[in-house]
């Protein structure tokens, strides 16, 4: 009961966002393809306009797409670019070509292994994925990789070096005022990232009263020890789904993908009238789904499946 | 009926799946291969999604690895290090389905740049080929997508050659790749043609091919999908023709 006057760390997205991420920053990136992406975090991070970001995650997909756009970001470190089947990361694809974000390409596996390492508090972990790949040869050149031998004997292992973000951006279920998140469905590189970050803001479809969670402490998925915000946002993954929740909108991510593919006007001003004009993100939902027509549809869908 | 060729490609992948087997799919054409050799003659196969999907039972017919469909009535729903780490690395996972923008003689791949060209990257797929006992590539059959050697090696194969793979420190592989013309095989060795697919010529396989293509002396032929095949493949994995959009003219 001593918590509920002082710990509530219930914020709104914009209070969030200025407190805790900060131009130059490194920023954990959640979700995973078309799944659970923090997009009402995302949105505020571009209606702020924090720059000169370098983003990490393992897929990194439309959220990072919706940064590069809005000309935020400087640098990736990704296991992935692209929305699998829907396409790669146009904004980001076309960046990268042009020389403004540099890239560093790491494995899946090799991304996760440095976010347990940070995650652990040690400065490298190994993995035997990348030898003998290019993959390798270019985390060597930058200094996130090594070779060394098995000092018990195994032949050799790649130590990838730790990787702390200053701040990690995720949505989630539910969380209580303290914290404490309960993620359902697969996790991707998620929970580690989050442990290994120096701050961490999450979004959730639902804030449970304080206590709640505490009576069954084994279904926390991350502990309010790692988490700084909290912010109230039903449907702030959409267009991206959430397990249990609702589905992911194929139509809006295909328009998307049409849009940045081209990259002219017309994706420019989808990003002014979508993203940076809307001041709240549930004013960016009503104006993508006016009367909330399209959410139930896609609350239905998921129904389906669970 | 008359199969499609990526349709006989999704059949022929699937008969790489042995009963009991632990495969790692991704979605598309590999993911109908898996589900496919699950209802006919694999039912004890067990699927892991990157994502952390663990053994799931796939329902018709998911588009990511994220997709609910890919994550129904699973054993565990985890993370990214759990599947990736604790079951490919770990070494319970037999077989790993790939795809890529470039294969070469030596069956590295590629998915990172082509000539400038920025690809999507790695994902999990250098992790599957450096730690599965065998990958299967399932891929359309052009000249620009068989160099003698890949611009960049994302995901390695047999690297330089003969002996390399074991000088790097990665265990031992099979790679099966299945194409619209042929099956070609490699273990620690140059990719070779094994089989043509049905009407297929190795004239055709070696002007598609960027390098000089080794051949077995003796050449099946894929054996054609059977009826009840197809018709899974259409009625009950892909109804809506997501993956087969070449099918939609015929409905």
């Amino acid at each position: 009961m001593h918590q509920l006057l002082t710990d509530s760390k219930v914020l709104t997205a914009e209070e969030a966002v200025r407190a805790f991420v900060t131009p130059g920053a490194v920023v954990g990136m959640g979700g995973q393809n078309i799944n659970r992406c923090p997009m009402a975090l995302v949105h505020e991070v571009a209606r702020q306009g924090v720059g000169d970001l370098t983003v990490v995650g393992c897929n990194l997909s439309l959220p990072l797409d919706v940064l590069v756009a809005a000309g935020l970001v400087v640098r990736t470190e990704q296991g992935s670019g692209n929305l699998e089947r829907y396409g790669t990361l146009f904004s980001w694809r076309r960046a990268v070509e042009a020389g403004a974000v540099d890239v560093r390409d790491h494995s899946h596996l090799a991304m996760a292994t440095r976010f347990a390492a940070g995650a652990n508090g040690v400065p490298f972990l190994p993995t035997r994925s990348l030898l003998g790949s290019d993959v390798l040869a270019g985390l060597a050149e930058a200094g996130l990789a090594r070779i060394v031998d098995d000092p018990w004997g195994g032949g050799p292992v790649v130590l990838m070096k730790a990787l702390a973000p200053d701040v990690s951006l995720i949505h989630a279920h539910r969380a209580d005022p303290s914290g404490n998140v309960v993620v359902e469905g697969v996790t991707s590189h998620e929970v580690d990232m989050v442990r290994a970050s120096a701050t961490t803001i999450v979004s959730v479809e639902e804030i449970v009263p304080d206590g709640e969670l505490n009576a069954r402490p084994e279904e926390v998925t991350i502990s309010g020890a790692y988490v700084s915000a909290v912010v109230r946002q039903p449907f702030g993954a959409y267009p991206t789904s959430v397990y249990r929740r609702y589905d992911f909108a194929e139509a809006e991510i295909k328009e998307y993908q049409a849009l940045a593919r081209r990259g002219d006007d017309a994706y420019a001003s989808w990003l002014a009238r979508h993203v940076l004009e809307p001041e709240t993100f549930d004013a960016f939902l009503e104006r993508a789904d006016p009367g909330g027509v399209r959410r139930a549809e896609l609350t239905e869908s998921m129904r389906r499946y669970t | 009926m008359i199969p499609f060729p990526r349709e006989i490609l999704a059949v022929e992948g699937a008969r790489q799946i042995a009963d009991g087997d632990v495969v790692i799919v991704g979605t598309g054409l590999p993911l109908l291969a898996a589900t496919l050799a699950q209802r006919t003659h694999a039912p004890g196969a067990r699927l892991v999604i990157e994502s952390g999907v663990v053994f799931p039972k796939v329902v018709p017919t998911p588009v990511s690895v994220v997709d609910p469909r890919l994550m129904h009535g699973a054993s565990r729903h985890g993370s990214l290090y759990e599947a990736l780490g604790g079951m490919v690395q770990r070494g319970l996972v037999h077989t790993g389905f790939l795809g890529g923008a470039q294969i070469d003689r030596y069956a590295n791949i590629n998915s990172t740049r082509v000539a400038g060209k920025r690809l999507p990257g790695s994902g999990g797929a250098n992790d599957i080929a450096s730690h599965c006992r065998k990958v299967v590539i399932l891929t359309d059959h052009e000249r620009r997508r068989f160099p003698e050697r890949c611009d960049h090696v994302t995901s390695p194969g047999f690297l330089d050659g003969p002996g390399a793979r074991k000088a790097a420190g990665l265990p031992p592989l099979e790679v099966k790749v299945i194409t619209d013309l042929c099956v070609m095989e490699a273990a620690d060795s140059a990719l070779a043609v094994t089989a043509l697919m049905p009407g297929a010529t190795l004239a055709a396989v070696r002007a598609e091919t960027g390098f000089a293509v080794e051949a077995a002396d003796v050449l099946a032929e894929v054996a054609p999908p059977t009826t009840d095949e197809l018709t899974l493949l259409r009625e009950v994995l892909d109804p809506d023709c997501v993956y087969f959009p070449e099918r939609k003219s015929e409905k």
